[in-house]
């Protein structure tokens, strides 16, 4: 059982230093690589575990070129064509190529935060453009990005305040601003979304572009959180922020994402997180940065503690084994598993944990790992499986399950699920074939579904 | 193959299949009831039609000669010459067709006023006490629902067979969720199924990997372990039920008719299942809400009403109950956007033979309001309590958390 309310928080969030019983070893730093990113590759891992593992994760904060990370021509292309489906390929691309992965893992985080289905928006340009506002912020300050949502088109659209008129304010925005975005369920009451919504008349959308339309803006006094007054500018929105309720919210979601499903972490064991925020005017890297290199990161309370979303399965296994792919292919693939990307289910995002898991999703994704590495456009280190398991010096087929398993798998799997797997590498007919199917069979595994 | 699907091949090989299909009329009467007697042995089942995003009560079941309904309505009211009559001052939504098809066949029971005390105006906390039945409490998370708790009661008795299905792609709702039974989600029968890429066969292998013995107290993994056993146990049931289903009934072309079809044909199979949860979403109509919602009514009205005949056709009529709810209504006053905002209370549908048509309860009150809702005058688990006891045949009052009394909306 995992056990998160006896924990003592300042040894929890004290820095990790490699004991005889936790040692910084190659599972260690690919749990890392798995929760800071979408896994690591056999010479990732070795180059790792020479360097020290605090240094290894302010690497991954370090700040990068955004232009170049992604992809500027491929998501042109795709904007020129206009199809927000594309856009899911476009993502998947960035996702496999891009070397801060960390940076594309908290994106992802705020667009299940944020979220915003081109279902119902339909114009890819805008969602591109808040796929990058999410982006520019993504572990930088969360203030900017919570006033940069509030005039995002996209938003405006999914969340119907394009028009918003002073005589009949539209709740929906306000009510979500507090709920999902900065505060929760629990901590405002139904006056505050009206008076919240009064303050948000008059900001809509002219030609695709966000307006102040002043004729529309009710200008008198409003009462939002105890607080009285006329609110101009989006004023209010550091008044929310401003609640203690605020940092622990985002906290709390940092560290389920970051550290275990379940349980809900402890108020002790939020509190700290949520200082560093306040303190730190809102810097989500510190926060992030201050989890990753945690005590309790890397201990038994995070290790294989989560359900791997379809995006941590598929783009993760790709990454482990140096995999390219069809990415329009396997974005598609996300979909069905139900993570469509730019395509969140409702305005909640994905919850994740077990909610990933059901009998079609179960199914689902060993068909979906089954699809991709038998489709012939998915390569490992540019070649085929049997060439790219040798260059990692697998001669025997055990060594190739083993070392299969050492990437892909953080609990170790019972030595009859082994041996199963390696007699399936061993059947007649090509080697490629067999380890493909060695590969298919782990995606039917329970241990292959969480990280 | 159990008996009574052996009875049901005999009797479509003796009279052939168009014969089966006009049997109610012309079949000799021993074969009638040996149709009957088959149905009879089967239990109850249930089909939840969940319509999520908040369902405007007020513009499905329209008091329409109210002054208030049209002056707080300027753009979205219904005009009076265009609702379908129900009673005194209230009627359905022009688009709501198959819901007044089925009210006119004694086969809907609209239960009105339908909502719980301090109503939550968040669509997700509000879904999570119409699941659970339970209020959020700090360090309290709720972890079973109503349906999941009935589940883990009665798992026993459906001999192998999934004790209830969820159909969809989307996450399950919390109201299936349960300690020890888990709830197979099937997108469609085709797609149900593990794919064998090249010359492997992944099936056998899955089954054997899953099967070993896995000796750790973690819950996590042995959540995932019992749902791998469960969804290549229903795969394999849904392998074996899965042929051409004939009927004679026209479904609607849209998602929640599909999905209704493969109820109807997953319950002709003989699957044991008492339970069958759907959704349809859009419901949560803020902006633009007139031809959205027209919609809307028109799918949920036209997919139910198939769904009834179909089941009626096969002889299952007697046996299935459909219950479609929403998490709230919406307020009273329309926005600025031609749409509503987030409500409390609205009517609840009951569909099928065997419930008491016609209205239940009495009509909102327009005027008497709740920070701009309508109130609610009967608690949501009087119904549930009315579907346990009567329906689903368990005591409710364990399952509900509190007594309930049941309502007097079916005839059994």
């Amino acid at each position: 059982m995992n056990n998160l309310k006896s924990l003592d928080p300042k040894w929890a969030w004290s820095p990790y230093r490699p004991t005889a019983d936790r040692p910084w070893d190659q599972p260690m730093a690919a749990h890392l690589f798995r929760r800071a990113g979408f896994g690591a590759s056999l010479g990732q891992l070795k180059t790792a575990v020479e360097q020290d593992p605090l240094e290894v994760v302010g690497e991954m904060l370090n700040p990068v070129d955004l232009q170049q990370t992604t992809q500027s021509e491929f998501a042109e292309a795709v904007l020129a064509g206009g199809d927000p489906k594309q856009l899911g390929a476009w993502w998947v691309y960035v996702m496999l190529q891009t070397p801060t992965p960390l940076l594309e893992k908290m994106t992802l985080f705020w667009h299940s935060h944020f979220a915003t289905s081109a279902d119902k928006v339909t114009d890819a340009r805008a969602m591109y453009a808040q796929n990058a506002l999410l982006r520019a912020h993504a572990i930088g300050d969360f203030r900017p990005l919570v006033h940069g949502i509030s005039r995002d088109p996209a938003m405006l659209i999914y969340l119907d305040s394009s028009t918003n008129r002073k005589a009949h304010p539209n709740e929906n925005f306000a009510r979500e601003l507090m709920e999902l975005f900065c505060l929760g369920e629990g901590h405002y009451s139904e006056r505050d979304v009206k008076e919240l919504a009064r303050c948000f008349t008059g900001w809509e959308l002219r030609r695709e572009k966000f307006r102040f339309n002043r004729y529309q803006h009710d200008t008198g006094e409003k009462t939002v959180l105890g607080k009285t007054g006329r609110f101009q500018e989006g004023e209010v929105i550091d008044h929310i922020l401003d609640q203690r309720a605020a940092p622990e919210f985002i906290a709390r979601k940092l560290i389920a994402y970051f550290i275990a499903d379940e349980p809900e972490p402890s108020e002790q064991l939020v509190a700290p997180i949520a200082s560093r925020l306040r303190e730190s005017s809102w810097n989500v890297g510190d926060a992030v940065q201050h989890i990753l290199q945690s005590n309790l990161f890397f201990s038994p309370h995070a290790f294989a503690r989560k359900v791997r979303s379809p995006v941590d399965l598929t783009i993760g296994l790709l990454r482990s084994l140096e995999g390219s792919t069809n990415a329009t292919q396997l974005a598609g693939s996300l979909q069905e598993l139900g993570q469509g990307l730019f395509f969140p289910p409702n305005v909640k995002g994905w919850d994740g944990g077990r909610t990933w898991i059901n009998s079609s999703t179960l199914l689902g994704r060993a068909n979906v790992i089954g699809r991709l590495v038998s489709d012939p456009k998915t390569r490992f280190g540019g070649g085929d499986l049997e060439t790219y398991f040798g260059q990692l010096g697998a001669e025997s087929n055990e060594q190739i399950v083993d070392i299969l398993l050492s990437l892909t798998v953080a609990v170790p799997v019972p030595d009859a699920v082994k041996r199963q797997l390696v007699e399936v590498v061993s059947r007649p007919g090509t080697r490629n074939a067999r380890i493909a199917e060695a590969i298919h069979a782990l995606g039917t595994l329970p241990e292959f579904q969480i990280a | 193959m159990n008996r009574t699907s052996t009875r049901r091949s005999f009797l479509q090989s003796a009279l052939g299949s168009s014969a089966v299909i006009s049997l109610g009329a012309t079949a000799p009467a021993v074969f009638q009831q040996a149709m009957a007697a088959d149905n009879k042995a089967k239990e109850t089942v249930l089909v939840v039609v969940q319509l999520s995003g908040g369902n405007d009560g007020l513009n499905t079941v329209i008091p329409f000669d109210d002054p208030v309904y049209q002056k707080d309505r300027p753009k979205l009211a219904i005009p009076s010459t265009d609702v379908l009559s129900l009673a005194d001052g209230l009627g359905f939504h022009p688009s709501a067709r198959g819901l007044a098809n089925l009210l006119e066949d004694d086969q809907l029971a609209i239960v009105q006023g339908i909502g719980y005390p301090n109503p939550n105006h968040s669509h997700f906390e509000s879904m999570d006490i119409w699941h659970t039945c339970q209020r959020k409490r700090k360090g309290n998370p709720r972890t079973t629902g109503w349906l999941g708790r009935y589940l883990d009661g009665a798992s026993s008795a459906t001999g192998g067979d999934p004790s209830a299905v969820h159909l969809g792609a989307k996450k399950q709702p919390l109201a299936l969720a349960a300690d020890t039974t888990r709830v197979p989600s099937i997108r469609s029968l085709e797609r149900f199924r593990l794919q064998d890429s090249g010359d492997g066969d992944v099936r056998s292998v899955a089954s054997s990997l899953v099967q070993v013995e896995r000796d750790n107290g973690d819950p996590l993994l042995s959540f995932i372990q019992t749902s791998t056993t469960a969804a290549l146990d229903a795969s394999q049931r849904v392998e074996e039920v899965r042929r051409d289903y004939q009927t004679p009934v026209e479904y609607p072309d849209h998602d929640l008719a599909t999905k209704l079809r493969t109820v109807a044909q997953l319950i002709d199979a003989g699957l044991k299942t008492r339970v069958y949860y759907l959704q349809l979403d859009g419901f949560d109509t803020h902006s633009q809400q007139a031809a959205a919602h027209a919609v809307l009514l028109g799918r949920l009205g036209g997919a139910v009403e198939a769904f009834i005949k179909d089941v009626s056709h096969h002889g299952h009529g007697e046996r299935v109950l459909v219950m479609a709810f929403s998490e709230f209504g919406r307020r009273v006053k329309e926005n600025a956007s031609e749409g509503t905002d987030h409500g409390a209370a609205a009517p609840l549908f009951l569909a099928g033979s065997k419930v008491r048509a016609g209205l239940h309860g009495q009509p909102v009150s327009l005027t008497d309001l709740q920070d701009g809702d309508v109130k609610f005058h009967t608690d949501f688990r009087r119904v549930y309590a009315t579907v346990l006891e009567n329906w689903l045949g368990v005591p409710s009052q364990a399952l509900l958390g509190a007594e309930h009394k049941p309502l007097d909306i079916l005839s059994v």
